[in-house]
């Protein structure tokens, strides 16, 4: 037989460590709060073209002329008290290259368009479309931009875009496919704390993108608010159901075992989940679905764990009827403790893997389990086992009391040994 | 139970998992990139695809006649469909089939050039269609590694102002649009394993990202609201003068608000629809035949409790049956009664999809014609989920790219490999030859999971592959339990097969009562969870009982074959024991 452990004479500490720990975390949880990630907040979603200049359009004569660009025609649009209204529609078809664009819309009073040299066999269908707004003509010129014609005339890539919006933190890069056009969706959150963050986030992904890619080659085609992708009630949604899930397992465990084993589990598993709650308000570690995962798969790992060794605590029992329940707690404890260090090692193997060769949110995910992982083995032992021995003492003490009390009623003069 | 019928047992599940699996390999394994992107493709375009091939084979085929080209050209890809329709037209001609296909013996199979383009095609067709079947019951990867289609729906509140009859309050415009992304979501991602993103756009817009190819009947498919779907009697005599005045005037219709020029032809509150019929590759086509119908609908679909789809057991034509509630089946059967003889027509979206003569009163169960199976699967889904509160548009629809970076993947792929292995070294190293057991039972364990989960439309993300990773970690815990068990039994000083049946005996219900507990936790998650929440209960519930199977079915099957068949007498599970 092995050297049984006594795990039982670290109960006390342990349950002082942890209720610091605890008393921590919902100190940062009310005072702090999650730092909530992407998925729970709203942003922006804006479409950015990275473009080749074409040509630049400027007005000169009365009233305002208005200028679109779609993905069929080119319109222009005069208006104004000084002037007649009318509208000069463009169709790409009719004038299939730049070159016709240009002299067409030069025919318009006050309209000048410089376009570069060589230009002007380039195809107008190619040209980027102005999806939000006109551009108003002045005197001020209003550029044109087209997409690469070729793979040549390519000079970005998901990667440079990437690169360049790295100052802003966690912000995500789609490429509108086909990769040719260069066209990205970026996606910025919005934490609230910017009034003016649309045009000052725009401007900033606009003066990001353009320090790498040079000026002028930078349009953006529209920009969008959206709301959170999942609503915040989310995470109170599984508080609730991880709430609700504990009294089906209380049941179980009460069924399989005694309603003291089902509470002691119970409350190790409320102790794992604090834990972490509390990990990741201290480290204000994004909080996103996959920490919602982290912390139900730690729920379910230390549920696990629990029961493993309450079966063992069961069976010594059953074998060693007469000893007291601490040594038997001890020795179970230490049977199962290569298990327990097995199934650990094996599982944390996974997850350091993920922990040292990812980065982002799978990199805090890891970081999370790890923590959880720790505290789902100890809260076995030290919270859950210590629960079971508190209630079995406490029952002890009151079955000999009581014995004590029948004895003095019965044979005052006789008394009883006290049951273990 | 017999070792033998165990063998059985795992065989057979492995068998019935493998059928789950096999379209995803055949799908990324086994199908050209090239063939791939055209069966992605929308239905137009694949007939497209097929008939401007054919018309490339047999053109080209024409000119190499002509050129007296004689060289064989079976092996070659380009002509291989052509060569296999030219067999069957030879066969079926019962006429002996040519040694050499060169350009003349395969164009001489047919006998005329229409039969010829027929049969061509059709090849084509069927090849393609099959690639799409196969594509919708692979594994989808999620937006995060492949990208997908994104999608930006309008929300007419307009409208619903009208249908409510007074102007919406910010809080009615606010619980709409609510509801119709829950609907919307509920549509898309009805296991909570897809992870679509959804999310609110301004006011009255909708924005989506779905995992997958670009497909737009996919996305009209989610919003098409209600269906629209209705049952009409028919007009036959005002029908037969429609049809037989446009087979003279056929511009004698305004398509756009579907009436006629000559008056009096439709009797006043009736209504004019196109009859369509499905063709091969699926599409509504126009047969040219109209109908007039009852103004009023005789049902509308809002009575339809289900829709199933079936094959016509003779024709092999899907059927689509519908079940209606109690209320819609009074209302049909008086409405059959009253109209035996007549002619009833089912309506989608305006278009007449299928008639029938009424033979008899029909109550409840209806089972008509006219639907492809997609449609009809997608029109059950719709009649399942609830009615959208809104009718909904697509404003723009645009393909897009992964959402984490290569080396992102890359570093997640690194992870994961490198997970996995640590854990099958570590099992080996610490339990020797049982460590390999157990490895084998992981392996195993995963690719149930896998298989199980893709009839579940999972989609593979980045997070949920570390989760298998993760779920592996954990499971081999049943089999450490086990072997543990086994090392005292031995210690104890038992034979290889006492110790083996010992350990598993005792070990069961330690490995059952973790196991059911998380179960438990996870079918309530998967249940009443939405979303993310509800797909990790799933994955998790599943995966505790695949690892259920395979430690305790699995693995002790092995450690018997090895006792049995290769008569193993010792245990290889400890570098102390022996």
């Amino acid at each position: 037989m092995k050297r049984i452990i006594r795990f039982s004479k670290f109960f006390v500490p342990a349950l002082i460590v942890s209720s610091i720990i605890i008393l921590f975390g919902l100190i940062g949880y009310f005072t702090k709060g999650f730092n909530l990630g992407v998925d729970f907040q709203a942003g922006i979603n804006e479409t950015i073209q990275l473009a080749l200049p074409v040509g630049q359009v400027t007005f000169a004569g009365k009233g305002n002329a208005e200028l679109t660009v779609s993905e069929s025609q080119l319109t222009l649009v005069f208006s104004g008290a000084e002037a007649q209204e009318r509208t000069v529609t463009l169709d790409y078809k009719t004038y299939p290259t730049i070159g016709d664009i240009k002299a067409a819309l030069e025919k318009e009073p006050g309209i000048k368009v410089i376009i570069p040299e060589g230009s002007d066999a380039v195809s107008s269908s190619i040209l980027v479309p102005t999806y939000q707004g006109n551009s108003l003509l002045s005197q001020n010129p209003v550029s044109l931009y087209r997409t690469p014609m070729n793979e040549d005339e390519r000079y970005a890539s998901i990667e440079i875009v990437r690169d360049a919006l790295k100052p802003l933190g966690e912000v995500s890069v789609q490429t509108i496919n086909p990769a040719s056009l260069q066209r990205y969706l970026v996606r910025v959150r919005d934490d609230g704390t910017d009034p003016q963050f649309i045009t000052n986030v725009s401007q900033t992904i606009r003066r990001l993108i353009e320090d790498k890619v040079g000026k002028d080659r930078v349009v953006v085609i529209r920009t969008d608010y959206v709301g959170p992708r999942y609503s915040q009630t989310l995470g109170t949604q599984s508080a609730w159901l991880v709430a609700t899930t504990l009294i089906l397992i209380l049941i179980y465990a009460t069924i399989r075992f005694k309603i003291q084993y089902a509470i002691g589990a119970v409350l190790a598993i409320v102790h794992d989940a604090l834990i972490m709650v509390a990990f990741i308000v201290w480290t204000q570690m994004e909080f996103n679905t996959t920490t919602i995962a982290a912390i139900l798969t730690i729920l379910g790992y230390s549920i696990n764990d629990t029961i493993v060794q309450f079966d063992r605590i069961r069976e010594e029992r059953k074998i060693h009827p007469s000893d007291t329940f601490v040594d038997v707690l001890d020795s179970a404890l230490t049977l199962t403790l290569g298990r327990s260090i097995i199934t650990t090692l094996t599982t944390m193997l996974a997850v350091i893997s993920l922990f040292i060769f990812t980065t982002g949110s799978i990199k805090d995910f890891s970081l999370a389990l790890l923590v959880g992982m720790t505290s789902g083995v100890y809260s076995t032992i030290f919270i859950a086992s210590a629960f079971v021995l508190m209630w079995e003492n406490n029952k002890a003490k009151k079955d000999s009391r009581r014995s004590k009390e029948v004895a003095k009623e019965v044979k005052p003069k006789a008394p009883v040994p006290a049951k273990s | 139970m017999s070792k033998t019928r165990r063998f059985l047992i795992v065989i057979a599940v492995l068998a019935v998992a493998f059928m789950f699996l096999f379209p995803s390999i055949q799908w990324y394994f086994l199908t050209p990139k090239e063939d791939q992107a055209i069966a992605v493709g929308s239905r137009e375009q694949i007939r497209e695809y097929a008939r401007r091939m054919t018309y490339l084979v047999i053109t080209d085929l024409k000119q190499k006649a002509n050129e007296k080209d004689t060289s064989d050209l079976s092996g070659q890809k380009t002509y291989r469909l052509a060569i296999e329709s030219a067999k069957k037209a030879y066969s079926l001609a019962k006429k002996p089939i040519p040694k050499s296909w060169d350009a003349v013996a395969i164009l001489s199979a047919f006998s005329s050039e229409r039969a010829m383009f027929d049969s061509i095609e059709s090849r084509y067709r069927e090849y393609v269609l099959r690639l799409k079947n196969v594509h919708a019951n692979a594994v989808q990867l999620g937006l995060d590694l492949a990208g997908g289609m994104s999608a930006v729906i309008q929300a007419d509140l307009p409208g619903l102002a009208q249908k409510v009859g007074h102007d919406l309050s910010p809080a009615e415009k606010e619980d709409a649009m609510k509801r119709a992304v829950e609907i919307l979501n509920s549509r898309i991602d009805k296991f909570g394993l897809t992870e679509p993103v959804i999310r609110r756009q301004g006011e009255d817009q909708i924005y989506i990202e779905i995992p997958g190819t670009p497909d737009p009947e996919r996305i009209n498919s989610i919003i098409m609201g209600k269906g629209n779907l209705a049952f009409y009697i028919v007009d036959s005599e005002a029908s037969a003068a429609v049809n037989s005045y446009l087979s003279t005037n056929p511009v004698g219709i305004d398509e756009q608000t579907m009436t006629v020029d000559k008056p009096g032809l439709v009797p006043e509150g009736e209504i004019v629809r196109k009859v369509y019929k499905k063709d091969s590759y699926g599409l509504d086509e126009f047969t040219g035949e109209y109908l007039v119908l009852q103004g009023t609908p005789g049902l509308d679909g809002s009575h339809i409790q289900s829709a199933t789809v079936s094959a016509d057991p003779i024709t092999g034509q899907p059927e689509t049956n519908f079940v209606l509630d109690r209320e819609g089946g009074e209302i049909f059967y008086a409405l059959t009664s009253a109209n035996v003889g007549k002619t009833m027509a089912v309506v989608l979206d305006d278009r007449v999809k299928s008639y029938a003569r009424i033979q008899e009163p029909i109550r409840e169960s209806v089972r008509i014609t006219g639907f492809s199976a997609d449609e009809a699967e997608s029109l059950a889904l719709l009649l399942r989920t609830a009615a959208l509160p809104i009718s909904l548009s697509v404003v723009s629809q645009q393909a897009i790219g992964a959402s984490l970076g290569e080396d992102a993947i890359g570093q997640g792929e690194t992870a994961i490999l490198v997970g996995i292995l640590s854990i099958f070294v570590f099992m080996f190293a610490y339990y020797k030859w049982a460590g390999a057991n157990a490895t084998i039972a992981q392996i195993l364990n995963l690719y149930l999971m896998l298989s199980v989960l893709t009839a579940f439309k999972l989609t593979l993300t980045l997070p949920s592959i570390a989760g298998f990773v993760l779920t592996t970690g954990m499971a081999v815990d049943a089999n450490v339990i086990i072997f543990e068990r086994i090392k005292e039994e031995l210690r104890a000083g038992k034979s290889r097969a006492a110790a083996i049946h010992a350990g598993f005996d005792k070990a069961f219900w330690a490995v059952m009562d973790s196991n059911i507990t998380t179960i438990i936790a996870a079918l309530f998650m998967a249940q009443l969870g939405t979303g993310p929440i509800q797909g990790f209960g799933i994955s998790l519930a599943i995966g505790n009982m695949t690892s259920l199977f395979t430690s305790l079915f699995v693995s002790r099957l092995i450690f018997d074959f090895e006792t049995d068949v290769l008569k193993t007498k010792h245990v290889s599970i400890s570098w102390r024991i022996r």
